[in-house]
């Protein structure tokens, strides 16, 4: 039984490993050596806070792993077995014969967002077995992330499903960082073509609920939303909420008071949140984040509290794990959105990581908090906001 | 929440009209029509078809794209696709005429295309001819500019249609801003809407006008399509009709209108599919010609007409399925809902609510001896007596058979509850005239008190149900408390009548 557990293990692994050390180098080889528990390591997946030195970090994985490719990014926070935490190196890794996987990058993404998103799926191609997924990981700090996923669906069409998450930077807004191998990158995307002998898992959900009538988008323009109901966007969706009155005037207030109150863009399969807390325009009035939201869209203020966040949570672990068609789970790979971890506090997010540990159980898990996620098994769209969006592989 | 899903109709084609007229060329137009359309229905496919060749298309690889299956359903050839990864998917067309014929394919995994959904396709559809002709024709004929601001006027319109929609204002102020905005939008005098009351009727009925002498509502013609002009003609040939000069006349308009209507132009209104009246604008302007960009607006404002009537119908649906058809009263699954919100506020606040279960006694004895329609009549009392005697708050529901619900929305504990239950009984046990008989009707009553929390509002509606057959058990006309801590069924007898 043991040694028949063993080889099932060897032919498919993740591993996930873990550093506080303050030294980056040294964290990230410790993280690299715990994660590796099989033989024929093929991708690594690095997710290190920015407070880390981020050439340091990668000297560190080559040390540990040598060869092996990598991919990862910077973090608002980092998710693992033993909770979220801050300031750490966390490392997954996959591998196994029965695993396949090929990665690549496009730079200087803005401005061509969609076609960068169409160059990345490229690698897609490049592996065989019948069991794939496309995982992005892309700068947090470059807008329109949605026309990255869709350049990934135009090249890919529906058969394959899309993972993954945005590159953060601790709050800083300064400037969030992309591994791939050697190198550091800004104004990017990697993309890393995991395909499986075994089935593979997309799961996402968000935790909000609308609150009263819905309100129409009546002019929009470069992506933000000018006015709702024919009057300036940032007052209805204010006074819609009873905001305090200095949400209206100061961009820190705005800020703390948006956080947990997204944007409701109705669809047909149900409302889709959007954070509004980060682009902040207190001069025009307009409201935006995360996307394009056109004329006529109808748009609802949304709240939610710990205990919503936490069943979507439930939710999205239970989506993903379901649709592995009945085998059992390798790892997981959690993307939770940076927003989410302000509405639920340290407090909160120690629930949250609870959750995430009885969904998982014996397995391993890894993710980071992200400033967007990205999942798509149907329809067209991928990009979302304030969600959990989880990866099963068994 | 439920029946806002409806509005999404509407707000889905004015997205699409908003992004896809924006298009400054045909190529980029078509793509973004591709896109938005898979984007609203969350389709993994969708393409544009025209000349029997696929020009824009997103769901397939490139270089898979199987072309000869798109272009087949697009004939009615075959109603699913085939695509890699999902399988066979349900597929759903639509066409569009004018200069530019097309047809629009969309397909979807797992969710076959609903009515209203192929209305949609059909709208945007209809979306996509306006936009190409607008392309064509106004770029040509006119400045961008004023593409541009024509462009504006008709989203602007739209929105107030769409906010009344979605905000489910009255029908009747939908239709009268729809028919208001269509005479404004293209700036004629006249504008009217005609609706068949039944699908098939020969019949249409004036349902809102604007710019004619005052008509009172109860004073709006009927007529046969034959009278009915271009109204008429358009329902008929489901086109756009035109009329200039003397045959812009008609009867009708003479009635309604101001004196010497130049030229008039219906498009035809559908609902869930079917062809169910006609928008008319008409002009005493003796120089207006309705130009072909003219046919096309008018023809999308009354696609909007018909998203708002499946839009209404819906809402008609809806009540139906929540409420019980013969006492109107709501049903169980609308009752549990009410149970459920109800029973979050008196938890929060520390209070009880109680739920009774009532049985008629003897009924199926009256129903078999004096006929069905004895029944219902006897069902339809109940009903109405039951309901006379809770308070603002308190909700009752038929649950089918005889058998009814009664929610009290706050109690201060078993004494209010069975306080009610015996006016109920009381109510009841009163004669009642049915089948021209004088009519006694006992009723077995289960009452069950929430908790102070963990309430599940199914397992309290079963515990009222355990207590009513405590009730029944012991003589017809009484009633019992479901009661937790006793043995067996765990009810305790409560007074008897």
């Amino acid at each position: 039984m043991q040694i028949s557990d063993r080889e099932s293990h060897d032919r498919r692994w993740m591993g996930v490993g873990r550093s506080s050390q303050p030294d980056s180098r040294a964290a990230a080889a410790e993280a690299v050596r715990t994660a590796q528990t099989g033989p024929d390591p093929k991708l690594l997946v690095v997710f290190a806070a920015i407070t880390h030195d981020a050439a340091a970090v990668l000297a560190g994985v080559a040390d540990a792993a040598p060869g092996v490719p990598v991919i990862g990014c910077t973090t608002h926070g980092e998710i693992g077995p033993g909770g979220p935490a801050d300031g750490t190196v966390t490392v997954a890794a996959l591998g196994g014969v029965g695993l396949e996987v090929s990665t690549c990058v496009a730079e200087d993404v803005t401005g061509r967002q969609a076609d960068a998103g169409y160059e990345v799926a490229g690698c897609v191609g490049r592996v065989e077995l019948p069991h794939r997924v496309l995982m992005l990981l892309t700068d947090g700090l470059v807008r329109d992330q949605e026309s990255i996923v869709r350049g990934c669906y135009r090249a890919l069409g529906a058969g394959v499903p899309l993972f993954g998450g945005a590159a953060a930077d601790g709050w800083r807004m300064s400037g969030a960082y992309l591994f791939k191998d050697g190198q550091v990158l800004t104004n990017a995307v990697i993309g890393a073509a995991i395909a499986s002998e075994a089935p593979i898992a997309v799961g996402v959900s968000h935790g909000w609920c609308t609150v009263g009538q819905p309100m129409i988008v009546t002019r929009a323009a470069d992506g933000r939303v000018l006015t709702l109901d024919d009057r300036p966007a940032l007052d209805v969706y204010l006074e819609r909420l009873d905001a305090p009155p200095e949400a209206y005037t100061d961009p820190a207030a705005f800020t703390a008071f948006a956080l947990s109150r997204p944007l409701g863009v109705q669809r047909r399969s149900g409302v889709e949140a959007r954070n509004l807390s980060t682009e902040v325009d207190l001069e025009g009035r307009s409201i935006g984040g995360g996307g394009a939201i056109d004329p006529g869209g109808l748009t609802w203020v949304m709240t939610g509290d710990e205990q919503s966040i936490l069943d979507a949570t439930d939710s999205a672990c239970q989506d993903a794990l379901d649709r592995l068609e009945g085998q059992e789970p390798i790892g997981m790979l959690t993307f939770s959105c940076a927003a989410l971890r302000a509405v639920l506090g340290d407090d909160g997010i120690q629930r949250e990581g609870e959750r995430l540990d009885r969904w998982a159980g014996s397995i391993p898990y890894a993710g980071f908090y992200t400033y967007g996620e990205i999942a798509r098994n149907h329809g067209i769209d991928g990009f979302h906001n304030q969600t959990l969006a989880v990866l099963a592989l068994s | 929440m439920a029946g806002l899903a409806e509005s999404l109709y509407i707000q889905q084609l004015v997205e699409l009209l908003a992004v896809v007229s924006s298009s400054t060329d045909e190529t980029s137009a078509v793509q973004n029509a591709v896109e938005r359309s898979a984007q609203a229905l969350e389709a993994e496919v969708a393409a544009v078809v025209f000349d029997g060749k696929v020009t824009a298309s997103i769901g397939f690889p490139p270089g898979a794209v199987p072309h000869e299956d798109i272009v087949a359903v697009t004939l009615r050839q075959r109603s699913e696709l085939d695509v890699p990864g999902l399988g066979s998917c349900p597929a759903v067309t639509a066409s569009w005429a004018g200069s530019n014929p097309g047809h629009l394919v969309l397909a979807r995994w797992d969710a076959p295309f609903r009515i209203e959904e192929q209305n949609l396709v059909r709208g945007m559809a209809r979306v996509l001819e306006l936009t190409l002709t607008m392309l064509r024709t106004l770029a040509a004929e006119h400045s961008i500019r004023q593409s541009l601001e024509q462009r504006q006027r008709l989203l602007e319109h739209l929105f107030t249609i769409q906010r009344a929609i979605s905000r489910r204002e009255d029908l009747q102020q939908i239709l009268d801003t729809i028919t208001i905005g269509a005479r404004d939008l293209l700036g004629d005098e006249i504008g009217l809407l005609w609706v068949r009351d039944e699908p098939t009727s020969s019949q249409v009925r004036l349902a809102a006008a604007a710019g004619t002498r005052p008509v009172e509502p109860a004073d709006r013609p009927v007529v046969d399509l034959a009278d009915a002009s271009v109204a008429g003609e358009a329902i008929v040939t489901d086109q756009v009709v035109v009329r200039h000069g003397q045959a812009a006349q008609s009867r009708m308009l003479k009635l309604l209108g101001p004196d010497g209507v130049h030229a008039s132009m219906a498009a035809p209104v559908h609902d869930s599919g079917a062809v169910t009246g006609a928008l008319v604008v008409a002009s005493c302007d003796a120089d207006r010609i309705y130009s072909p960009a003219d046919e096309q607006t008018l023809r999308a404002f009354a696609e909007n007409v018909s998203l708002a009537l499946t839009d209404a119908a819906t809402v008609v649906r809806m009540r139906l399925a929540h409420h019980d058809s013969l006492t109107g009263l709501p049903s169980r699954r609308l009752f549990l809902e009410q149970l459920a919100q109800q029973l979050a506020v008196v938890e929060a606040d520390g209070s009880a609510l109680a739920v009774l279960f009532l049985d008629l006694d003897r009924f199926k004895d009256i129903n078999d001896s004096l006929g069905h329609a004895a029944g219902d009549q006897l069902l339809t009392v109940t009903a109405d007596r039951v309901t006379a005697q809770l308070r603002s708050g308190d909700a009752a529901s038929r649950f089918g058979g005889d058998e009814f619900a009664v929610m009290l929305s706050r109690v201060d504990g078993p004494g209010d509850a069975t306080a009610v239950a015996s006016r109920i009984g009381d109510a009841l046990g009163k004669p009642m005239r049915v089948a021209q008989r004088r009519l006694r009707v006992g009723v077995s009553i289960g009452i069950a008190l929430s908790t102070a929390a963990g309430n599940d509002p199914a397992e309290l509606v079963a515990r009222a149900d355990l207590a009513m057959y405590e009730a029944k058990r012991r003589g017809t006309g009484g009633y019992a408390i479901y009661d937790a801590s006793l043995p067996g069924h765990g009810t305790v007898p409560a007074a008897h009548h």
